[in-house]
């Protein structure tokens, strides 16, 4: 049994920018560990350019942009060990993983979540018809060809305006493959903009709005399948159907946070996230576990996932050196048009930053945050995108006392 | 003729495979040809998995008979051939008086059977035994259990193996014909086999077979359910499978729970001529939900992780009664074919006991001496994460891949893959390495390991990645390299 | 004329609606940075694109290094850098960073690789 100040589970772009931020406050006893053989997470398969902007102030690839943190972490000889995978994570903060080199056991004082999230499959959605080869979700897709130097695709099609899916239509079209459409249930692409211009637009790959698949063909690689319009409740519409040959379908239809090892420290899941509930330290209900990054809630950007994590990071250090954490008796209450706020639960004593979204497009719209009826915070946004994370600050000094925090769109 | 059988199966599902492994106890030299590229891509591995007790059906047929005999020997095989095997019990729930009635019938018939540990019971004990079941009263049978399908198919044929049997894939029987010395030759697409002794495990393609052998005139309908495969967090709610009230004909849509914690709901029972098709239609997972929420309010679609189908061959007479299994040889037509016909439910809890049925046909006609040695005993893939610590960490000291995670939602080892990809029937598909493993079952399907099974499969055998199949023949994964060497 | 952008520059994607006569722009709204009004210009006379793709590596612990252009090249010219950097093949080790290509096509953009990539078997694993 090994005792650490700080276990970091998952050398993602969370639990390196975590790692790298606990180090700068002195904290040192601290390990990563991931599964994979390479620190870095799913940025390694994100070859595509467009991260770092908001960190780093210029565009960077997603191996480039973990090659960042990657650097810090070896400059400063933050103890790492990949390869290895966490089997369990006890309420009392008790580490179990397995490696080639055997089965470990680290007893920590904090425990940083940093699993970040697992794609939405076919199975999860009930698509009906056959299950032939050849339905990939677009991570699979991604990471099949940018990792492993194999071509899973001729003829495409892509259920899911998510940013993956459509990174992939460009990706599958630079190779020589030929993206037929893209299909989105909803009435908004659930993707970027930049993303439907720059990957979708510029190769001509429609995207069609209010359009699902309703059945999968082929007993043994995929043949085809059919598509209908839906309705305002997302219903497929009958006789609105239509036959796409296609050899290969790429789902894009959503994240959802990896809290398996969560669930089993005791970790309380917020059902709108499917990630922690987290006060504005980012610590859990069970002390001493923290978590940021998808596996909290699923972020747009990578740089908010790092710089959630190092602000992550400077409560975790304090939560080290001192033991313990300010309360957090305050909680944030939302409107039915917002989806969820991180954290849920804050102590009034100190300024923080709020992160939200939107649960459909609202256009000129203003954020609030309001103390028994009175506005202590707000943004004004133009268009409020469900795609795009919504952050605000709210100051400590605006808050007069102990009771709720009402989240708005006004 | 020197690729003389003695004996050649068709079909190497789970009765096929039980046929195999129990004349195997016998010095022959015995073939399964299976059309499949491995053993359990059609019934054997698309069920309900549940062992059944024997109460259900008419007393006096070979399907109660076999039923409780399989039941009751269901133990000692699971010692056996290493799969596994849960005595978790079964309820049937009922509310109204005519529920009761039926309730009361079908243990009568089940004792009449010589199913045992049946009683009904109040809904304070239904409500000990599956809390978060809804009913008024149940019928419960201590002896029902459930299995894992894929594993208890691959264990028959293992073990088959082992003892010498031959198994060919890709093998379909097309055409089958007799020679002077009156051998049966059979034509399959991969090269002619002879043999004194045929058996028709056919499956869904017993009418085929048994028309080929000359016994014509049986009717088999399709019956297709489909399922729905919920997480596992939803496993602690259900401690066994529940069940409506059943009719004459059909058990009813129930949740069941699985060997590896996961709940299924189903089946539908759809009246099918395509014995090919295993599309699961929208309406009909609607229909299941709703219809088996009625008996355990927890199903929630997030909790969906996939969906199948199944097809039962039923055999029926003119009117569409269905019939009881059909075993038999035929003197008048085909006197050295053994033919089984209308193998659907209790199949899989009744295959050894039919698999010995269809053999003592042959031991009748001809006197078959020991083979001196069999092996009943067959080692299955150890599961790493069924294991306690302290054997997790033994068996990585003993072989480091153990150590290697491969498949993260059900925790299989790179060691249990690497075993898998080399098993002793030589399957190579990705499905074959997910039924022998779990890997690409759990939540994320395939999401994290598929990539890894992929690269594992074509390294271990030395296949390019363009030969790599999902399950069936033409489930090409991928079309070849994003970057070649020029 | 009225032609509306989405601003690909950062992850806003400011929808930007512009006036344009004789493809000159005369004026414009939505962008929310100096970059949307030089995006708009650039989209009008020269619309340029970044590409990212890999290049075969032999003898690496991963068959591929990730590449990327140093600068957008026109978009009409996409395919063509891909042609050129298909052919390209590399023997690890390769370092992230490093140049492989100077101008392709003749434009002020280079083809670099974004992620390093042992030797097969080298003992230290944990970089990209």
């Amino acid at each position: 049994m090994e005792k650490k100040d700080v276990v970091i589970v998952g050398g993602g772009p969370a639990g390196l920018a975590a790692a790298v931020e606990l180090y700068k406050k002195g904290i040192r006893n601290i390990l990563i560990l991931e599964r994979e053989h390479h620190l870095g997470g799913i940025l390694r398969q994100c070859i595509h350019d467009g991260f770092g902007l908001s960190r780093f102030q210029t565009t960077l690839s997603g191996p480039e942009y973990a090659g960042r943190f990657m650097k810090e972490v070896m400059d400063c000889q933050i103890p790492f060990q990949t390869d290895t995978t966490v089997l369990d994570i006890s309420s009392n903060k008790l580490v179990t993983a397995v490696s080639r080199d055997g089965l470990v056991q680290y007893e920590a004082k904090a425990v940083i979540l940093a699993m970040g999230c697992r794609e939405r499959t076919r199975g999860a959605l009930g698509i009906p018809g056959e299950r032939p080869a050849g339905v990939f979700t677009a991570g699979v897709a991604q990471a099949y060809m940018n990792l492993y130097n194999r071509m899973p695709a001729k003829e495409v099609v892509i259920l899911g305006s998510g940013d993956i899916g459509m990174i992939m239509a460009r990706r599958l079209t630079l190779e020589g493959a030929h993206v037929q459409a893209v299909f989105e249930v909803q009435p908004i692409p659930s993707g970027l903009p930049r993303n439907i211009e720059q990957c979708l637009n510029d190769y001509g790959i429609p995207l069609y709005l209010n359009h699902t698949i309703t059945k999968i063909h082929g007993s043994s690689r995929l043949t085809g399948v059919t598509v209908s319009q839906v309705d305002s409740s997302l219903k497929p519409i009958p006789g609105t159907e239509k036959e796409y040959a296609c050899d290969t379908l790429i789902l894009s239809v959503g994240l959802i946070p990896e809290n398996e090892l969560s669930i089993d420290a005791g970790v309380t899941l917020d059902p709108r996230t499917k990630g922690a509930v987290v006060d504005e330290h980012f610590q859990t209900n069970v002390e001493g576990i923290f978590a940021a990054g998808n596996v909290l809630h699923v972020h747009d950007l990578v740089d908010f996932v790092s710089m959630e994590a190092e602000k992550l990071a400077d409560s975790a250090a304090s939560y080290v050196s001192n033991g313990t954490l300010p309360d957090c008796p305050i909680e944030i209450t939302t409107d039915s048009r917002i989806g969820h706020t991180i954290p849920q639960k804050v102590s009034g004593a100190q300024d923080f930053q709020l992160s939200l979204r939107v649960r459909s497009l609202i256009k000129n719209c203003r954020i609030v945050v309001r103390q028994n009826g009175q506005e202590i915070a707000s943004k004004r946004m133009k268009k409020a995108l469900p795609a795009e994370m919504i952050q605000l600050t709210v100051k400590a000094d605006s808050i007069l006392s102990l009771d709720k925090l009402e989240v708005n769109v006004e | 003729m020197k690729n003389l059988y003695d004996v050649l199966v068709i079909g190497g599902g789970m009765i096929g495979s039980a046929i195999a492994r129990e004349l195997s106890r016998y010095d022959l030299k015995i073939g399964v040809l299976e059309k499949n590229l491995d053993v359990c891509y059609e019934t054997s591995g698309r069920n309900s998995a549940v062992v059944h007790g024997g109460f259900a059906y008419d007393t006096g047929t070979l399907k109660a008979k076999l039923c409780v005999e399989g039941n009751q020997m269901m133990e000692e095989l699971s010692r056996e051939l290493d799969f596994p095997f849960l005595r978790c019990g079964k309820v049937l729930v009922g509310n109204t008086d005519e529920d009761m009635e039926t309730l009361k019938r079908t243990l009568v018939q089940g004792e009449k059977n010589g199913a045992t540990g049946l009683e009904l019971i109040d809904e304070k004990r239904l409500h000990e035994l599956v809390p978060a079941v809804v009913g008024k009263f149940a019928m419960f049978s201590s002896q029902s259990g459930i299995l894992e399908p894929f594993q208890y198919t691959i264990a028959l044929a293992e073990n088959a193996c082992q003892n010498g049997v031959k198994y060919f894939f890709d093998s379909e029987v097309t055409k089958i014909c007799q020679d002077t010395e009156g051998h049966y030759l059979l034509t399959t697409p991969h090269g002619d086999f002879a043999c004194r002794w045929v058996v028709n495990a056919a499956g869904l393609g017993c009418k085929k077979v048994s028309d080929m052998l000359g016994i014509t005139g049986y009717q088999v309908i399709g019956s297709k359910g489909d399922y729905i495969i919920l997480d596992k967090r939803t496993g602690p709610l259900l401690p066994m499978p529940v069940y409506p009230v059943p009719s004459n004909t059909y058990m009813g849509i129930h949740v069941t729970n699985t060997i590896d914690g996961n709940v299924i709901i189903g089946p539908n029972a759809d009246k099918v001529s395509d014995f090919e098709y295993y599309g699961v239609p929208q309406e009909n997972m609607d229909y299941l939900a709703e219809s088996a929420s009625r008996l355990w309010p927890h199903i929630h679609k997030a909790d969906y992780i996939r969906n199948y189908s199944g097809i039962l061959p039923k055999w029926v007479d003119d009117q569409g009664v269905i019939q009881d299994f059909k075993i038999e040889i035929r003197e008048d037509i085909a006197p050295h074919a053994v033919n089984l016909v209308g193998i659907e439910s209790p199949g899989l809890t009744a295959a050894v006991p039919i698999a010995r049925h269809a053999i003592n046909l042959i031991k009748e006609r001809e006197k078959l001496s020991e083979n001196p040695n069999f092996n009943p005993c067959r080692k299955g893939i150890v599961r790493f994460e069924s294991l306690s610590l302290e054997e997790k960490a033994r068996l990585i000291k003993e072989n480091p891949d153990y150590g290697e995670v491969i498949c993260r939602c059900e925790k299989v080892t790179k060691a249990e893959i690497l075993q898998a990809i080399h098993n002793c029937l030589g399957v190579s598909t990705m499905a074959g390495i997910k039924y022998r493993t779990r890997s690409m079952m759990g939540r994320c399907q395939g999401g994290y390991c598929q990539m890894r099974l992929e690269q594992m499969i074509e390294e271990e055998l030395g296949k390019k990645e363009t030969e790599i199949l999902y399950a069936r023949q033409g489930s090409q994964v991928l079309f070849g390299k994003v970057r070649k060497e020029a | 004329m009225i032609r509306e952008f989405t601003c690909i520059i950062c992850p806003n994607g400011c929808e930007i609606q512009a006036e344009i006569h004789d493809n000159v722009l005369v004026s414009m709204t939505g962008h929310t940075c100096p970059k949307g009004e030089a995006y708009v210009k650039q989209e009008l006379t020269d619309p340029r694109r970044n590409i990212a793709t890999s290049v075969l590596v032999k003898g690496g612990e991963l068959p591929l290094a990730s590449v990327r252009l140093t600068s957008p090249i026109p978009k009409d010219q996409i395919f063509a850098a891909m042609e050129i950097i298909k052919s390209i093949s590399l023997t690890a080790p390769v370092q992230a960073g490093t140049i492989l290509l100077k101008n392709i096509l003749g434009y002020d953009s280079d083809v670099i690789v974004t992620k390093t990539v042992n030797a097969a078997y080298d003992v230290a694993p944990a970089t990209l």
